[in-house]
């Protein structure tokens, strides 16, 4: 059998670099176009940027409060932890938080610290919270746009904030938090096909009309693709991309035998010490615990309409569904605690909050609706896969993220890396968990790529 | 992974054709020497009610149970189909998204206005119900007997088991074709339709580790607990599985099995030629028209249409007390959870239909009824769990590896969601005595086409029956 084999083995090594050899002359993805509001396009295209500020209401609150009481208990199993979702009796004091002490009037004042806006574009209202930097002499200000994931929203981003705009030294950002279409505040595509590339020209496109004509891109999650997206788009507009999650894309045989060798002659195949520690055991680590995640990706990539039907009428459950993942993508042994240690790294307050955007704005379905967008042709297939990254880019490699990519991988698709950095702890909700850790990396990366212009 | 690395050889196919019909007869015989050893399934005994078992011995008291209800409950019902929060579909989505927001409007409508729910627990009711506790829950059934049934006769013990979304109600339009039949020479069954412990009215287990078997084991008390030493069962979806467990278990309980949903689990090198070669030498394998259509092409039938329609068995099988927790105080989102699965699995072509289709082979109310089966009893979450239960060891349990070898009758829908041809339900049912490739239907068989599952549970006991 195996003779049979080497020669398709061969041909396969060699058709590999000739694909590689053909990516390298496409350096940029076309941008496509999109227009997603109700019915048939109207003419006129409305460029207005419109002050927004979040709003509540008695109503809004006692509604909620109504469904809260309202939650009919589950017992959990005896002795499961987080195994087998979030657990019920975590979830009882969590809930009695919601309801007797989390004060949401207060939050949307502190949401409102920051200038919110709203803008149309291709038919939709996009939201986004606009940062500038305090006047101080001597300081160079460089723009930058933080993008967001699921279940995450424009919120995480608001500890690491001021670490960005605020600072003392010669540096410092003028920073957009832009929601992505259907997630929180801004609007949700009314047309099917809505998908990271369409986020990515408009998101694109908001910069354009907000004047910034290069700038900076940081993004985990969602965030990372559409972050990434921008810059296959227009790599003339992107000064540097940092990311704090790079989703793996097979390479058939250049991963199988950095797979093989890897654990045993790791320096080999490029891999240090700290990538052998975090891929390895692989199938454990990477296709069992994958599977064992991913139950949420694969239902909302299917049927997102069924799956968060129930979660729009019932905050409890909307709340369940989205603390687990801050829970055991944070730490994956935290499956393992009656509470998850959900507050170790987070408070009520910040996590609530989070979850109020997704509950308030009923955003839960569209949400889950961009999963389905995305995965509806192979997205081993789209071209964005099929196209380098050729802008300087800067990775920050968090221990708990949900996947590792050591460099040599990530190497396959970005071709001007610049800073490769393990961090010491954190997980997948880097800026909301370990804002310092993630404001240092990138503006050591900022550093770098400033550093080389000069 | 097994499915995609077959999948993937297609390319190699007509090359190592030649090879691949040598190793056929190289396979026949492996698998004539195979069959020879009939394993039996293990199983220790269990406990699973809260906290630990209490001295002396179990009350095995049988309580007559009344389905009931009140003016709170459906008051509160309403209150809640009052205050959903619809977000309405994308424009020509139809129910590719899931259930169409739409349509889920008019089903709430009816629900709130025109369902009765008190007229429906009447219904119910018109069949007796019962209670006992084993290894620790309560267990719920029904319990019909044929009413006049003439000299000298005697019925038929059955037992019928129901699967996820369903419930023992999927039973109740074939329950009269049963136990009342109208032809004078067709078998009259005495039926038993319980309950999962976990769905509906069966006390839900409070200890880790309930699966399929342990389901099986308590069944088969119950079923010694009213006095039946031998007895048939049938059963589709979790049905399936757990009368199959019981057949493995305790062979000689078992007269004979009925199933109308036969899902391989163990992928042996027979299956895998059919899957090669079948389409091409359909002959070879006894491959049908029907079986063509329904596994070629390979990719479509056999990857990419169970992905399409497994996200809810994933995240049920990891993370069903997530999964549960909205649904047990959104009705209306738990009837779009359950009630998607009613469409789409009776016709894959519903998902192209503003209104899933759902209403042209089930009534609104019957769909209601099972619905209130899980809302009233709050049990969503408890059901889910069953499939988290059944693959923590992985997707090759012991059983899957023993063989059937009570006489087995297996009705083959033509919209089930896994279509199995003759050959393969052979390799796990080794006295497969009928195969019958029925004319319509899909999953809900019993529900959807009680009549010609009715006459399918005939032909396979006459067969069974006649050989004695």
């Amino acid at each position: 059998m195996f003779s049979l084999i080497s020669p398709f083995f061969l041909l396969r090594i060699g058709l590999t670099y000739f694909l590689v050899w053909r990516r390298k002359a496409k350096k940029s993805i076309p941008l496509g176009d999109g227009w997603w509001g109700h019915g048939q396009q109207t003419l006129r295209d409305d460029n207005k940027i419109y002050p927004f500020k979040v709003e509540t209401s008695e109503d809004e609150i006692n509604d909620l409060h109504r469904r809260i009481d309202q939650m009919r208990y589950t017992e959990p199993l005896e002795d499961c932890g987080f195994q087998y979702g979030f657990n019920s009796n975590y979830l009882q004091k969590v809930v009695s938080y919601w309801r007797n002490q989390f004060d949401w009037k207060k939050q949307v004042a502190k949401l409102n610290e920051y200038p919110h806006f709203k803008t149309n574009i291709e038919g939709l209202d996009v939201h986004f919270v606009h940062v500038r930097a305090p006047h101080r002499p001597g300081q160079k200000v460089l723009p930058l746009m933080l993008v967001h994931g699921w279940p995450g929203s424009f919120f995480e981003f608001y500890k690491i904030l001021p670490l960005l705009t605020d600072t003392k030294d010669d540096l410092a950002f003028e920073v957009i938090c832009p929601s992505i279409p259907g997630y929180g505040f801004s609007e949700a595509p009314h047309k099917q096909g809505f998908c990271s590339l369409d986020a990515a020209r408009i998101f694109l496109k908001l910069m354009e009309r907000l004047g910034f004509n290069k700038f900076y891109l940081q993004g985990g999650d969602w965030g990372s693709l559409i972050t990434t997206n921008m810059a296959q788009m227009k790599p003339q507009c992107v000064s540097g991309l940092h990311l704090n999650m790079l989703a793996v894309t097979k390479r058939g045989v250049g991963m199988l035998l950095s797979l093989i060798i890897g654990p045993y002659l790791p320096f080999l195949v490029g891999f240090t010490r700290e990538d052998v520690r975090r891929l390895f055991p692989y199938f454990e680590k990477n296709v069992y615990d994958l599977l064992m995640e991913s139950g949420y990706m694969h239902i909302q990539g299917t049927k997102p309409d069924t799956a968060g039907c129930g979660l729009n009428d019932s905050p409890v459950g909307l709340a369940a569904y989205i603390l687990e993942k801050f829970s055991t993508w944070t730490d994956r042994k935290n499956r393992d605690l009656e509470d998850g240690d959900l507050e170790k790294k987070y408070s009520l307050d910040d996590l609530l909050t989070n979850v109020m955007i997704y509950w308030t704005t009923r955003s839960i379905i569209p949400s889950m609706r961009f999963y389905k967008e995305n995965f509806k042709t192979n997205p081993q297939n789209r071209v964005d896969a099929r196209t380098g990254i050729f802008v300087p880019m800067g990775h920050a490699a968090f221990p708990n993220e949900l996947m590792h990519c050591p460099l040599p991988w990530a190497r396959w698709r970005f071709k001007d890396i610049r800073s490769y950095s393990y961090m010491p702890r954190g997980g997948h909700f880097a800026a909301f968990e370990e804002p310092r850790l993630l404001a240092e990396d990138f503006v050591k990366f900022v550093r770098k790529v400033e550093g080389k212009k000069r | 992974i097994l499915t995609a690395f077959i999948i993937h050889l297609q390319h190699f196919q007509s090359s190592l054709q030649s090879v691949l019909l040598a190793l056929v007869l190289g396979a026949v015989v492996l698998l004539v020497l195979r069959r020879s050893k009939a394993a039996v399934l293990k199983t220790e005994d269990g406990w699973w009610g809260a906290g630990s078992p209490p001295a002396g011995a179990e009350d095995e008291s049988i309580r007559p149970f009344r389905v009931e209800t009140s003016r709170e409950e459906i008051e509160d019902l309403q209150r809640r189909i009052d205050q959903t929060r619809p977000v309405p579909s994308l424009e020509d989505s139809q129910f590719n998204y899931g259930f169409n927001s739409t349509y889920l409007q008019k089903v709430a409508a009816y629900w709130r206005n025109e369902f009765n729910w008190s007229k429906q627990v009447d219904k119910l009711n018109q069949y007796p119900h019962f209670k006992t506790k084993i290894e620790g829950i309560d267990v719920h059934y029904v319990h019909v007997k044929p009413k006049n049934l003439p000299e000298g006769r005697t019925a038929v013990p059955l037992i019928m088991v129901h699967g996820w979304p369903g419930s023992f109600y999927e039973f109740y339009g074939i329950l009269p074709l049963l136990t009342e039949p109208a032809n004078a020479d067709d078998v009259a069954f005495e039926v038993i339709c319980p309950s999962i412990p976990g769905y509906g009215f069966s006390e839900a287990p409070r200890k880790k580790g309930f699966n399929s078997v342990c389901a099986a084991r308590v069944f088969l008390k119950l079923m010694r607990r009213l006095g039946f030493g031998r007895f048939y069962a049938q059963g589709g979806d979790w049905g399936w599985q757990i009368t199959t467990n019981m057949a493995q278990l305790d062979p000689t309980a078992v007269k004979g099995l009925h199933i109308n949903f036969a899902p391989v689990e163990n992928v042996g090198p027979l299956v895998i030629l059919s899957i090669l070669l079948g389409r091409r030498f359909p002959g070879l394998f006894g491959f049908t028209e029907l079986d063509v259509k329904r596994l070629y092409p390979r990719v479509e039938k056999m990857l990419v249409e169970p992905l399409k329609e497994t996200g809810y068995f994933h995240i049920q099988a990891t993370k069903p007390d997530t999964a549960g927790r909205g649904l047990n105080d959104s009705p209306v989102g738990l009837a779009a959870y359950i009630l998607e699965k009613f469409s789409t699995w009776t016709d894959h072509e519903f998902r192209n239909l503003e209104d899933g289709g759902l209403e042209r082979k089930f009534s609104l109310e019957d769909l209601l009824t099972n619905v209130m089966i899980y809302w009233t009893t709050g049990s969503i979450t408890s059901s889910m769990r069953f499939y988290k239960e059944n693959f923590a060891k992985g997707f090759y349990p012991p059983h899957a590896r023993i063989p059937v070898t009570v006489p087995t009758g297996v009705a083959a829908f033509p919209n089930e969601l896994m279509h199995t041809p003759k050959l393969w339900a052979k390799q796990k049912n080794h006295k497969l005595k009928t195969y019958t490739t029925m004319a319509r239907g899909g999953h809900f068989a019993a529900m959807e086409e009680p009549g010609l599952m009715a006459q399918d549970i005939q032909k396979f006991i006459k067969v069974v029956e006649g050989k004695k």
